[in-house]
């Protein structure tokens, strides 16, 4: 009873400290079936880590979602603001592993990424989103307002670049460009959900995941 | 981009828990406590006071609570003042205060504290009542609710006709206060009763000083005794819940998994820690809402909840002179003790309260007629018909 006394669990910091464990699988999730389809790292290799790794990103989406009614039943409706934009959150970064096995996926196809250049941009950019999922990490972590600012910028730029690659691909003539095109809809995608927990620090409640929306 | 000066709220608004802040809160802690323990006296002496001026009938304090010699009487009434006190914290400690001046006997205080039990089930089925626009956290919610109360009813079934027929609880609490009693030494002179007495008697001189004697200064010191008792372990509950929080969140958070004594001890110490077991199971009625607690894991925290609220009556037998006071504190104890050790022990009576609730809930969820007709039968029909059986035996 003593040390049960004198122990403060703090449910709140808990919460975020399975939410980075989240975004830390998310990022090695990502990195494991980029590489694959762009570095051609055998997908057989990777399978069991990769689906298991996905596997934990949900499960501690559950967890989490436990502790956020746990945590609003303790503390009322003061912590009800921090709560909703966690669940919110958590969607996001369970969607990252979701992007993360679609690329997997495709890997497993083995696609036909076109030539030399059109590969190195695609691996330029598998290597910004890979960044930015890392830096989104930190910044959570630091809730830093101001890196989050300029984070929010870069993801901008990458996900501009992606479309504008994108746009290339479709004008292509004579050449199947589907498998590029869903690469970098994922990029993009994983780009966004990373975004929107950024948005978290500099956003009011209502307008998370509407940062790039007048 | 939006680059507002605007922050979600990320963190949530830190609740202080700095050491100087912790300091505070104990030495408030503490002074509630004493000021609910000269309350506790107040209200005896009160009692004591209209006894001998012959307000409570010919001189013959016990004339009070004739009524309640009718054990269904005594159940009802404690169900009642539990309702609307809406604490049974406080219905145990101002009964260990009557018992203690006298004015009631151990026997008759009996069905009393077992009523107090029942009633301080309400407040979790009204937090449940929250959730009936949504049918299956409501489903979840009232059968969360209700387990409590089926437990508290299915012991009080099993219990009081025992109790009747052999005295079974009376005598146990008897002993055992006897045994606590030579073993704490007979002559020795608490400071702590002294300095209760001591600032009960300034209360008093005080209220006589504004010229208020004989009938009245009764009706006044037992009135000021139940408003301070009730304001005193309000602002103990008040001031433990913030200070707590973040432990019983993390105990909350082990029992999600566990359906065991783990589950009983945490329901132990949150309400030991916040005096109220009614905080602690109003707790678990959302987490069982939102389905992340399940009914069979919920109830040994309910259990535990039923130990730790004795607490309470045992510091108010504190402040008494009279053992009797302390045994009837241990009754509360020791029958709480008993359902406890035996729901936790034997499969079949643990699956007993959890059918009914979920068969009530069930129902409820089909007609909200069965939540209306529950909630008034057992927390106002019910105590009322007591309370007249009372009124018209006294």
């Amino acid at each position: 009873m003593a040390s049960w006394l004198l122990s403060d669990s703090r449910g709140y910091e808990e919460i975020l400290r399975r939410f980075s464990q989240m975004l830390e699988d998310g990022r090695h999730i990502f990195d494991a079936a980029a590489n694959a389809l762009l570095g051609g790292t055998d997908t057989e290799i990777i399978r069991a880590d990769l689906f298991a790794t996905d596997q934990r990103i949900n499960e501690t989406e559950q967890q989490i979602r436990r502790l956020i009614v746990v945590h609003g039943s303790v503390h009322g409706a003061q912590s009800f603001p921090s709560l909703l934009v966690m669940m919110s959150l958590v969607k996001d970064a369970e969607r990252i592993g979701d992007y993360a096995k679609n690329l997997f996926d495709l890997a497993t196809a083995k696609p036909s990424l076109g030539g030399d250049e059109d590969r190195s941009k695609l691996v330029e950019l598998k290597d910004q989103v890979s960044t930015l999922l890392v830096r989104g990490r930190n910044i959570h972590e630091s809730q830093d307002a101001e890196a989050a600012r300029a984070f929010l910028s870069d993801a901008d730029r990458v996900q501009d670049a992606c479309d504008a690659l994108l746009a290339r691909f479709i004008g292509l003539e004579g050449e199947n460009a589907a498998a590029r095109a869903l690469t970098l809809r994922y990029f993009k995608r994983v780009a966004s959900h990373v975004s929107n927990v950024v948005t978290a620090l500099v956003m009011p409640l209502d307008k998370l995941d509407f940062f790039d929306e007048p | 981009m939006t680059t507002g000066p605007t922050l979600a709220p990320v963190r949530p608004p830190t609740v202080g828990t700095a050491a100087g802040n912790v300091v505070l809160r104990l030495a408030y802690l503490l002074l509630l406590l004493f000021g609910f323990l000269v309350a506790i006296e107040t209200m005896s002496k009160a009692i004591k006071a209209l006894g001998d001026v012959g307000m409570l009938g010919g001189g013959d304090k016990e004339e009070l609570f004739a009524g309640v010699s009718n054990p269904f009487a005594g159940l009802a009434l404690g169900v009642l003042f539990t309702v609307l006190v809406q604490s049974s914290s406080t219905t145990t400690a101002t009964i260990v205060a009557v018992v203690g001046s006298g004015a009631l006997s151990v026997q008759h205080a009996v069905p009393m504290i077992l009523g107090a039990n029942v009633g301080t089930t309400i407040t979790n089925t009204l937090v449940s009542i929250g959730h009936v626009r949504h049918t299956r956290d409501f489903r979840r919610a009232f059968a969360a609710a209700t387990v409590h109360d089926f437990f508290n009813l299915m012991m009080v079934a099993v219990m009081l006709p025992v109790e009747l027929a052999t005295g079974f609880l009376s005598r146990s609490a008897g002993w055992l206060t006897g045994a606590l009693g030579e073993s704490g030494g007979a002559e020795y002179k608490s400071p702590l009763k002294t300095s209760i007495k001591a600032v009960h008697n300034w209360l008093q001189s005080t209220v006589e000083g504004v010229g208020v004697e004989g009938k009245a200064l009764g009706v006044t010191l037992l009135v000021l005794g139940i408003l301070l008792t009730f304001l005193c372990l309000h602002q103990v509950t008040r001031n433990m819940r913030r200070l707590m929080a973040g432990r019983i969140e993390g105990a909350i958070n082990r029992t999600l998994e566990s359906s065991g004594w783990i589950g009983v001890l945490v329901g132990v110490l949150i309400t030991v820690a916040v005096q109220s077991s009614s905080i602690t199971t109003s707790l678990l009625v959302p987490m069982c809402a939102a389905g992340v607690m399940r009914l069979r894991n919920a109830l040994p925290v309910m259990l535990g909840a039923n130990i730790g609220t004795t607490v309470t009556a045992m510091l108010a037998s504190l402040a008494q002179d009279n053992p009797d006071a302390l045994t009837i504190a241990l009754v509360h104890l020791i029958f709480n003790s008993i359902g406890v050790v035996v729901c936790m022990t034997v499969a079949p009576v643990r699956r007993i309260p959890i059918l009914l609730a979920r068969g009530l809930a069930r129902r409820a969820t089909r007609s909200k007629l069965w939540v209306v007709g529950y909630v008034f039968g057992v927390f106002v029909i019910t105590p009322l018909v007591g309370w007249f059986v009372w009124r018209s035996a006294g």
